[in-house]
């Protein structure tokens, strides 16, 4: 196990001319989770198979534990990585693809039997042992592929999207069961993904990553709760946060529709305010004044889509359980909020105003 | 049913047209430039004499000539005239090619009483001498030297029996004596210990071929070359020089007499138009023609009046030929010689490269000639073969009709007529492409004796082969022998080709590699060559005193290699071109393997703790593997038979032993006394060892 610091690592990939990674620093504590999130292309594989050693940094420094693995290929690196297509041996049977890490580090046939036999149980794989991988579900496949890292205990896991093959009802069952792993081996894990529901839930770090460089690395909920940017905020949370453009007079935000108080006064006038849909409750107060467009039902919860004021920004509002349905068309739809779920972003930098 | 009518009108009209073409004469000859110049003027001549006749005249190519002869005339769309070398004609008039010539045309006092004989046969006069060609000495400078021992240098074919024949002739020897082979006695050791102690001593090179004699001879590398009138047809316009007899070997001594061939016009049996043909073979030979050939054709010519002419009498070019053909030999005709040439190539050869000592390399020929003049394998009765196949074809009737009674196999069968519609052309093809010659070549293999006079003679060819003619198993020449020396050549082949292959594709599909479309093409480039174009620069490559290999080592400092002179590096010299030949196939199979083997598994192999060399042997090449099985099969099979390569390059040197099957009944076919039934039983072999092969491999596969 081993804590991983990377610092000031700068990426190109040669040809292109365009700089992936700028300059990301990042520490992963031992034994922690870290989850990189961001939209495609942002340079999440990148960053990962930098710390793998498949692309070589063209500067800045990696280190695992105490040792700078920069310039080490990824053999020396002592990590494990799982692919998102699993990139099992297509010639090598289910138990020759867990061991043939250890093989190849020349570990003890006796010793590579024991290892397989602990892990393949934890994974459900005993049945499977002799199969050749074309003989498997996509389900069994990612677990063979996190089996084959399991079984070498190297002191880095690396994910790259390792559910995204998986459909949602089986990827649910697998986040679940990777993050129970975590706890049992308590290694330190690097996941990547683009799915925040996997990044919120297992994650003891979430990293979000914008153009190359991280919006915001901290604990989840923080994250989410207290976003660093109009980026990172409108990145978590389903549905998005709403943004409208406001002006602040005083303490209060004033837009077409709208007219909230803010938990304390800014020195800035023009301003982008974000309401989480589920922070808003109907009031007859209303200090947001919602036109009412359409409405999403789940059952459990809807989501109304409007506009605010005659023809202001659009806005979502999250109800409980039915409520929405029951609102006429075109009508209206009064809202409160309370000011501290209120987040207040600079307009020209897009960052948290606090 | 009008249309019909009209139609059999119209194929009558046109076909008694074309049988009754009274007035037409065709003319077949192997002629290139000034000869073939000299008879079109002729034929030009012909044609003005003769209003109203047709007379066409085709050049074909030399070595296609018999063949063609063979297979047109029976047909009746062959020449009434053609013009071939003496040697040829009792082969032809064996095959019923030739007709012996009408009274009406023959004027023996027209040649030389010497040149009628060759062209009789049964006391018939079969072709009337149209040109005479022999070796001669080509000089350059004004001295003539009184022998061969004088000379500082002489160019020629050392290693060829033709071009030895006058030395043989000079010290007393012969090359058959009647049906017997007399290559083998003290004039012939003399000769060739004359020869061997030239080329030592550097007077004359060793391995010359035409083109290298021409060379050295216009570059005045040497000043001396034997060779016949058709070198000076490449030698540059403004050289000088002059032909004479070939002097004594030494002065005073025996006068070394080539071997001469007689070209004659002949005549095929059953002529369109008898009269006209009897006119052209006359006007041929007749002194006015001969003259123009004489002088536009530059041919020794035969008719004896035409050497009136001031101008052909005068040309020293001519007159030299004349006298050499004066005293030449004219060349036996006999199956016998036929026999012999090989057999005696061979022992010069292996003198000359001092393998062994005249002596030997004598015993050794004589070995080989009544090898290849073996009696044939005697008739054997047919009937039991014949039984065999009535057999087969009543149980194939009886299963046909079998079938035709079963009423699901019929409605099976109407209800995919279309379907067979669609293959009908494709199995027309087949068949007459690939299924008839196939069965017809099995079928050769029951047979023995020359094409026209075949017997059968059961499973006789096949003994002869699989007990080694009945001399030592592993003897150099045997079955055995060659078939080891096949697989040998087939392994290396296809381990080199697969090595090479498969490390030219990895290197080139490395994304980092500048400049890689240009490789890859580069790559392919031996590929696209035509086979025997690169053979044959390869053997060149490989030549002794010339060759760019040799000239590399000897920069480098390595003593040069005669590399055809010993098994192992004229193996090596085959096995190089066949490589080179060879590996881009692999390649490009390879690189369309290498590209469907997903990255990230390589990369996931790279983490696991591979290094490169494992990533290759653990992961990328079990991956390659089911692509390459099938192209090593395929590459197997065209090794197995890869003609050209071991023809063009080793030609089987040393003495036979780098031959490979296809190679060696090539020889029996068409070197050695057209042995087709042998050649055959050879071939049938082959296919049975690589259906065999095959099937072994496949069944390996499926037990895998
Ligand atoms: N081998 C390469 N050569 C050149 N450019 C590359 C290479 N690999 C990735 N890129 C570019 O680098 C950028 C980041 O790629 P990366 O794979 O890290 O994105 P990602 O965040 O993993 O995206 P996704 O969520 O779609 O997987 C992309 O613009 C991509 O086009
Ligand atoms: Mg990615």
């Amino acid at each position: 196990m081993a804590a991983v610091s990377i610092r000031q690592i700068k990426k190109t990939y040669p040809g292109t001319g365009l700089t992936i990674l700028k300059g990301i620093d990042l520490t992963i504590p031992d034994g922690s989770l870290t989850v990189l999130v961001g939209p495609s292309g942002c340079g999440k594989s990148t960053l990962l198979r930098t710390l793998a050693g498949l692309e070589k940094p063209d500067s800045g420094e990696v280190r695992i534990g105490d040792r700078d693995v920069t310039t080490l290929e990824p053999r020396d690196r002592d990590i494990a990585m799982v692919f998102q297509s699993y990139a099992l041996y297509p010639h090598l049977t289910v138990r020759e693809n867990l061991a043939f890490g250890l093989k190849l580090r020349g570990t003890p046939q006796a010793d590579i039997d024991a290892r397989i036999a602990e892990v393949a149980p934890q994974l459900k794989l005993d049945e499977l042992l002799e199969r050749l991988p074309r003989a498997l579900s996509g389900g069994q496949r990612q677990r063979v592929a996190m089996g084959r890292a399991i079984v070498r205990r190297p002191s880095l896991f690396l994910f790259d999207e390792p559910l995204s093959n998986l459909d949602a009802a089986l990827r649910g069952e697998v986040r679940v069961e990777i993050r129970r792993l975590h706890e049992k081996l308590g290694a330190t894990m690097v996941y990547v993904t683009h799915d925040q529901v996997e990044a919120m839930t297992l994650a003891d770090q979430l990293v979000v990553l914008n153009g190359g460089v991280i919006e915001q690395a901290g604990p989840p909920l923080e994250v989410y709760g207290k976003p660093k940017t109009r980026f990172v905020a409108s990145f978590l949370g389903m549905p998005p946060m709403n943004f409208i453009d406001a002006t602040i007079e005083g303490r209060v935000a004033r837009a077409p529709g709208l007219s909230v108080q803010l938990p304390k006064s800014f020195d800035v006038r023009d301003v982008t305010i974000g309401i989480r849909p589920q922070d808003v409750r109907p009031n007859e107060e209303a200090a947001l004044d919602l036109r009412f467009e359409l409405v999403e039902g789940l059952g459990f919860e809807s989501h109304v889509h409007g506009r605010l004021g005659d023809d202001g920004a659009p806005f979502i509002a999250r109800l409980e359980g039915d409520e929405g349905r029951k609102i006429p068309k075109w009508g209206k739809l009064g809202l409160s909020v309370s000011p501290t779920d209120v987040h207040v972003f600079d307009r020209a930098t897009g960052r948290a105003l606090s | 049913m009008r249309h019909a009518l009209a139609l059999l009108v119209l194929l009558v009209t046109w076909f008694s047209a074309a049988r009754a073409s009274a007035g037409q004469v065709v003319v077949w000859h192997a002629y290139r430039e000034a000869e073939e110049r000299a008879l079109d003027k002729l034929l030009d001549e012909f044609r003005a004499a003769h209003p109203g006749a047709v007379v066409e005249s085709l050049a074909v190519p030399y070595g296609a000539y018999a063949s063609k002869l063979e297979a047109a005339i029976p047909h009746g769309h062959g020449p009434d005239v053609f013009i071939d070398a003496h040697e040829r004609l009792a082969d032809f008039r064996d095959r019923g090619l030739v007709a012996p010539l009408p009274l009406s045309v023959i004027d023996r006092t027209a040649f030389d009483e010497k040149l009628l004989p060759p062209l009789e046969l049964d006391g018939k006069l079969y072709a009337l001498p149209i040109a005479l060609k022999c070796l001669g000495l080509y000089l350059r400078g004004d001295a003539t030297p009184a022998s061969l021992d004088a000379l500082p240098s002489l160019a020629y074919e050392a290693a060829n029996a033709y071009a030895h024949a006058p030395l043989l002739h000079a010290f007393g020897g012969k090359m058959i004596e009647g049906d017997r082979y007399a290559f083998a006695d003290g004039p012939a050791e003399q000769s060739l210990s004359w020869v061997a102690a030239a080329v030592a001593k550097g007077k004359i090179p060793e391995e010359a071929s035409e083109a290298l004699i021409l060379q050295m001879f216009s570059a005045g590398t040497v000043n001396a070359a034997i060779s016949g009138p058709w070198f000076a047809a490449d030698l540059p316009r403004d050289l000088a020089y002059r032909v004479v007899p070939i002097p004594p070997v030494t002065p005073g001594g025996n006068k070394p007499r080539p071997f001469l061939t007689i070209e004659g016009a002949m005549l095929a049996p059953k002529p369109r138009d008898p009269e006209l043909a009897g006119e052209l073979l006359k006007f041929l030979v007749a002194p006015s023609s001969a003259i123009v050939r004489a002088r536009e054709g530059r041919q020794v010519v035969a008719t004896r009046a035409a050497w009136t002419d001031a101008a052909v009498a005068s040309d020293p070019f001519l007159r030299g030929f004349a006298d050499a053909a004066a005293e030449a030999i004219p060349m036996p005709t006999s199956v016998a010689m036929r026999a012999a040439w090989e057999p005696t190539t061979r022992a010069i050869q292996k003198v000359l490269r001092g393998d062994v000592t005249p002596r030997a390399a004598m015993a050794e020929a004589a070995r080989r000639y009544a090898d290849v003049t073996r009696p044939l394998p005697p008739r054997a009765d047919p009937r039991f073969a014949l039984f065999l196949v009535g057999l087969i074809a009543l149980f194939g009737a009886f299963a046909a009709v079998r079938a035709a009674r079963d009423p699901q196999f019929v409605r099976e069968v109407k209800g995919s007529v279309s379907a067979y519609a669609y293959v009908t052309h494709a199995v027309i093809v087949v068949t007459l492409l690939v299924g008839v010659p196939l069965i017809i070549g099995a079928a050769t293999s029951f047979f023995a004796g020359r094409s026209g006079d075949l017997h059968y003679v059961g499973l006789a060819n096949y003994w002869d082969i699989l007990r080694a003619r009945g001399g030592p198993l592993l003897a150099s020449g045997s079955f055995y022998a060659v078939l080891a020396v096949t697989i040998l050549w087939t392994v290396c082949n296809v381990v080199l080709h697969l090595v090479i292959g498969v490390a030219l594709a990895l290197l080139l599909s490395r994304p980092a590699l500048r400049l890689r479309g240009i490789y890859r093409v580069l790559l392919i480039v031996p590929w696209a060559v035509p086979s025997y174009v690169s053979a044959l620069a390869w053997k060149g490559m490989f030549h002794r005193q010339l060759g760019a290999v040799n000239a590399v080592l000897r920069a480098i400092g390595v003593e040069p290699v005669a590399w055809f002179s010993k098994f192992a590096t004229a193996f090596a010299a085959n096995v190089a071109t066949n490589v080179w030949l060879g590996f881009p196939f692999m390649m490009v199979v390879t690189l369309g393997a290498l590209a469907a083997v997903p990255r990230e598994v390589l990369e996931a192999a790279e983490v696991d703790g591979a290094t490169k060399w494992q990533r290759f042997w653990l992961v990328t090449f079990p991956l390659l593997r089911p692509t390459l099985a099938p192209a090593v099969v395929l590459g197997a099979v065209w090794t197995f038979n890869m003609f050209n390569v071991v023809f063009l390059v080793s030609g089987g040197e040393p003495d036979g032993r780098t031959e490979i099957l296809v190679s060696e009944a090539y020889r029996w076919a068409f070197n050695r006394q057209a042995q087709y039934g042998y050649a055959s039983a050879y071939a049938v072999l082959i296919f049975l060892l690589l259906v065999l092969a095959t099937r072994l491999l496949r069944a390996q596969k499926a037990a895998a």
